[in-house]
């Protein structure tokens, strides 16, 4: 290998950068997809049924700007609110716009039906003021719905137009709400505002964690190695396997995902790995023997190196690859993509920095590599020599006790199923949510659909009954349907005692004709949202709050029973199930890549070591560090949401490296002296220093993330530089440790 | 004499836009006047179809008559099944808001209900209730465009927008483009301009038949909504000329018989 280095030494050079530059260009054209429902698989139950139901009855996917105020009923702010109510309805932009000044009010009074808006005059006097609160107070489909308790929130709801991005509608919203200015509060609330955030975040996260994280990287590597080419060697092949990693995503016609944001991150973390080792050993080459010439330090350097470089590659790539059984499709696309890029960066390691270096002079002698630097990683080693060798089973205990307590908080796990969660504590949407979730029905909605002859009295009773039984649910704010409409039509033509106040009507005929009487009296688009025009398809929606998976699905349970109960009632579907399923996908999608990652790692390992012990005994730190993980995750809070859901993939593809360095060198020095306290020692301060630069630099890389504006990918930072310290402890202390007492036979090999 | 013929000759001057108007509104006056409105019976088939094109067919009698400075308008479902004897009573007074009656037979019950929206849909099709009325020529302002050709017949193109907004709101556009033939002042398209002044409504109207009163009366009406892509068709089954029915037939108390 090295004299074909020697060879093509040009080739080697030229080649990568041509390369790079090629696939950075298709970049260009990259958009970051915000749609949270297109990261899962077509054939999901959630999503065909949501299609279904779409069909019928249209997209139903609303932005909701929430006003708080003294009084909703204040004259000046009512006044606001009809501009603005105007001004949104003449949008060609938007479907339908729910308000105060929208909503129908169907009542009867004085022997005359009526229907008309809530608010048709804005009330002048107190008395009007009183009158119009009462009413509000008497309309159950407006009042904890469209108008709080307190009368202090109220809110518009903005169905944007299927073609119309989420981007436009907001600016076209806030376009009219600065137009219309008060001392009342605004908050906005509704997907198409979390994807239009997501997408903001991530664009500036993209802008600002990728260069600051390269500038952080050449600033350790720098301190770690004092040595120009130990900083420009490593970041160019960072560099470029980013540059790849990515370009082959629109090549793959993959879009850019909010987890994308992670995959230029963890490439800078990872990816100068290889470099870094050919860097330090380099060095300590040098420092030992000064006599020898740059091409044969290289050449030494390489020989020693390249199989753990492409062993550590491989584990990598086979622990990240673990995301490929993850169900959803931005954690396979980036199992796949950043396999690849490190598969790049390995290359380049083996090739291009050799390439260079030998048409380099030697540098000056940085560290003696006998234990005894001055340096905090130095000074560790030593003591982590010590702390083995004296007493390796206190070690051990330790270790155990601390999985023990963190471990326990496994059961103090949840999974995230609030996507407002994604945002910081004080974002605005996640003040809203708050809001709808205190003082309305809840942010979650699902529909019920019925399929039969839908004016008949039966499909009307049994929707009818759902109603009366769902709303015993603490969970759930409102349920409303055709026979919600029907009944309050009933309360309009009829007198307060009469046999048919408040009731469904027991004859086809009569219901058709209260759907007929409505239609010449209201705007026969008004039931376009809960029955079909052939009155063959209807749907029950069903508002709720849900604050956690358990919520989550009592409701649905609760949901599934009443339909199993009807032949009419045939399937629930709505955002919420799919936001449902992509929580579960991620228990699952956890777990999966976990054991998939877990027995290809044992299984190499076992492999390259030659020893089924060896593979046990390297998935060992690896297990630990999860669990602990996953611990602290439940006792500190932090739920499980589609970034963490990673991490077990992640932490398993980098942490594995430490363990094979370790082993790789240890036997090493056990075929030089057969004695394992000496080969521990020798280990920890020259490839353990390698080992702990290694996981500074990837921990470093990694902590970018924590200035994020996205909070999961804050938290996805925060807990893989926990578990890949935990792996760095467990490489340095828990397995020489376990070594020393159980002496496997496979490092003696 | 003299001084009349100045004045003339002035106003011509100064504005030549306003004797244009005058003939705008002339020509919505004689096109509306062309029209039998006052008392009449008809049958006619009322066919709704959606943007997939689904139907729902009603067959309806209506009977008007004027009584005073009243019109009066009654309506009788006779089909669907589920919906027959469902009947509807309005009043058309020419200085206020209508009043509206409704029948329903399955609960013997009359309501009355309150709408001051003439655009309010009829019947649930795209047709509003105005469309189905004498227009009120004082709610809107008029202006001649010229002429066009129709089906090979010459119309003017005379545009009527609603004088404020309140009219705007209650009429559901804010302007209106009749295609009306210069010979006979019949009315053979009318296109409608939403509140953001888009097209949104195209009302196509053929089939009309002279009355032996002179006055025209039309078979067949469409008009399709391009907003939501439904489209109504009414097509008339028979009719006659002048109602037989005495006033006690249009009150509320007789809807059920």
């Amino acid at each position: 290998m090295n004299t074909l280095i020697t060879k093509y030494r040009i080739w080697f050079i030229i080649i990568p950068v041509i390369i790079t530059i090629l696939m950075i260009v298709p970049l260009w054209k990259a958009k970051i997809n915000s749609d949270l429902m297109k990261y899962l698989p077509e054939h999901i139950e959630s999503k065909i049924n949501l299609e279904r139901l779409e069909k019928t009855f249209g997209k139903y996917d609303p932005l909701v700007i929430i006003f708080e105020t003294a009084d909703v009923l204040d004259k000046s702010f009512l006044k606001r609110m009809q501009n603005i109510n105007t001004a949104m309805i003449r949008q060609k932009e938007f479907k339908d716009v729910i308000s105060l000044f929208e909503l129908k009010y169907i009542r009867g009074e004085d022997g005359m039906m009526l229907v008309d808006p809530v608010i048709t005059k804005i009330p002048e006097t107190e008395a009007a003021i009183k009158n119009l609160r009462e009413e509000i107070i008497n309309n159950s489909l407006v009042y904890k719905l469209l108008v709080s308790e307190d009368f202090r929130y109220t809110m518009i709801l903005v169905n944007p137009e299927e073609d119309i991005s989420d981007a436009k509608a907001l600016e076209i919203i806030n376009q009219i709400l600065s137009a219309n200015k008060g001392d009342e509060n605004i908050y906005l609330s509704g997907l198409p505002f979390l994807r239009d955030e997501i997408q903001k975040k991530a664009i500036r996260d993209l802008s600002i964690l990728f260069p600051l994280g390269l500038l952080i990287m050449i600033s350790f590597l720098y301190l770690s190695f004092r040595e120009m080419r130990g900083v420009w060697l490593p970041f160019t092949v960072v560099i470029i396997s980013v540059a790849l990693a990515m370009g082959m995503m629109p090549l793959l016609h993959y879009e850019l995902n909010i987890i994308a944001v992670l995959i230029p991150i963890m490439m800078i973390a990872v990816a100068n790995n290889y470099g870094v080792h050919i860097i330090a050993r380099y060095q300590e080459l040098n420092a030992l023997n000064p006599r020898w010439s740059m091409k044969k330090i290289v050449g030494e350097t390489m020989s020693v190196l390249y199989i753990p470089l492409i062993l550590t590659a491989l584990t990598t790539i086979f622990g990240i690859l673990g995301l490929l059984v993850h169900i959803m499709l931005p954690a396979k696309q980036m199992g796949i993509v950043s396999a690849a890029g490190i598969a790049f960066a390995l290359i380049l390691s083996l090739f291009f920095i050799p390439a260079v270096m030998t048409g380099q002079k030697k540098g000056k002698v940085k560290n003696n590599f006998k234990g005894d630097g001055k340096s905090v990683v130095d000074k560790f080693m030593v003591w982590a020599g010590n702390v083995v060798t004296k007493n390796p089973l206190r070690v051990i205990i330790i270790f155990l006790s601390v999985l023990i307590i963190a471990g326990t908080g496994i059961f103090y796990l949840k999974v995230s199923i609030n996507l407002e969660k994604m945002m910081p504590v004080s974002h605005p949407l996640r003040i809203s949510t708050q809001i709808v979730n205190t003082y309305f029905g809840g942010t979650k909605n699902i529909s019920i659909l019925f399929e039969g002859d839908i004016l008949s009295p039966d499909v009307m009773h049994t929707m009818d009954e759902f109603e009366a039984r769902l709303e015993t649910l603490p969970e759930v704010g409102s349920v409303n349907s055709l026979a919600t409409v029907i009944k309050t039509i009933s309360r309009a033509l009829y007198d307060p005692g009469d046999d048919f106040y408040n009731v469904i009507p027991d004859s086809r005929e009569a219901i058709a004709q209260y759907i007929e009487f409505y239609n010449m009296s209201g705007d026969p688009d008004d039931f376009e949202k809960m029955v079909d025009f052939n009155y063959t398809s209807a749907i029950l929606n069903v508002q709720f709050k849900a604050k956690d998976m358990t919520d989550f699905r009592k409701v649905t349970a609760f949901i599934n029973e009443l339909i199993n109960e009807s032949e009419y009632s045939t399937l629930q579907a709505g955002q919420s199930l799919m936001e449902k399923e992509m929580s579960e996908s991620i228990i699952r999608g956890q777990i999966y890549s976990l054991l998939f990652a877990m027995s290809a790692i044992a299984l190499l390992l076992g492999l390259i070591f030659k020893s089924f012990t060896a593979g046990i005994m390297g998935i060992i730190p690896l297990l630990f560090a999860l669990i602990c993980n996953f611990g602290l995750m439940g006792w500190s809070g932090f739920d499980l949401d589609i970034a963490t859901s990673l991490l077990s993939s992640v932490a398993i593809g980098i942490g594995v490296d430490y363990i094979i360095h370790f082993f790789w060198r240890i036997k090493f020095e056990l075929k030089r002296e057969k004695n394992y306290k000496s080969a521990i020692v020798t280990t920890l301060n020259t490839t353990g220093r390698g080992i702990a630069i290694n996981a500074f630099s990837v921990i470093i890389g990694f902590s970018v993330l924590l200035l994020s504006g996205l909070t999961i990918l804050k938290t996805f930072g925060l807990l893989i530089i926990f578990s890949l310290l935990l792996c760095l402890l467990c490489a340095l202390l828990l397995v020489p440790a376990i070594c020393l007492i159980f002496k496997p036979g496979f490092l003696l090999k | 004499m003299k001084t009349y013929f100045i004045l003339i000759s002035v106003s011509f001057l100064i504005s030549p836009t306003s004797l244009f108007s005058q003939n705008a509104k002339e020509i919505a006056a004689k096109a509306s006047n062309v029209i039998e409105f006052e008392s009449m019976e008809m049958k006619s088939s009322l066919t709704i179809f959606d943007h997939r094109g689904n139907t729902r067919e009603r067959k309806i009698v209506v009977a008007t008559r004027q009584f005073g400075k009243v019109t009066k308008t009654l309506i009788k479902f006779i089909s669907p099944a589920d919906v027959r004897g469902t009947s509807m009573l309005v009043y058309d007074y020419e200085d206020k808001p209508d009043d509206m009656w409704i029948y329903l037979p399955s609960l013997r019950r009359t309501r009355r209900i309150v709408s001051s929206e003439k655009g309010k849909s009829f019947m649930g099709s795209e047709f509003t209730n105005a469309d189905m009325g004498k227009p009120n020529l004082n709610d809107f302002n008029y202006k001649l465009h010229g002429t066009t050709e129709i089906n090979q017949k010459s119309c003017w193109k005379v545009e009527a927008i609603c004088k404020d907004e309140t009219i705007a709101d209650e009429n559901g556009f804010l302007s209106k483009i009749a295609y009306v033939e210069k010979n006979t002042y019949l009315t053979h398209k009318a296109e409608y301009y939403d509140l953001n002044n888009e097209l949104y409504k195209v009302m196509t109207i053929s089939n009309y038949q002279k009355q032996p009163n002179g006055k025209y009366f039309a078979y067949k009406m469409e008009i399709q909504n391009l907003q939501n892509e439904r489209r109504s068709v009414m097509l008339v089954d028979g009719f006659q000329l002048g109602s037989t029915l005495t006033e006690d037939s249009f009150s509320p108390t007789n809807l059920d018989k």
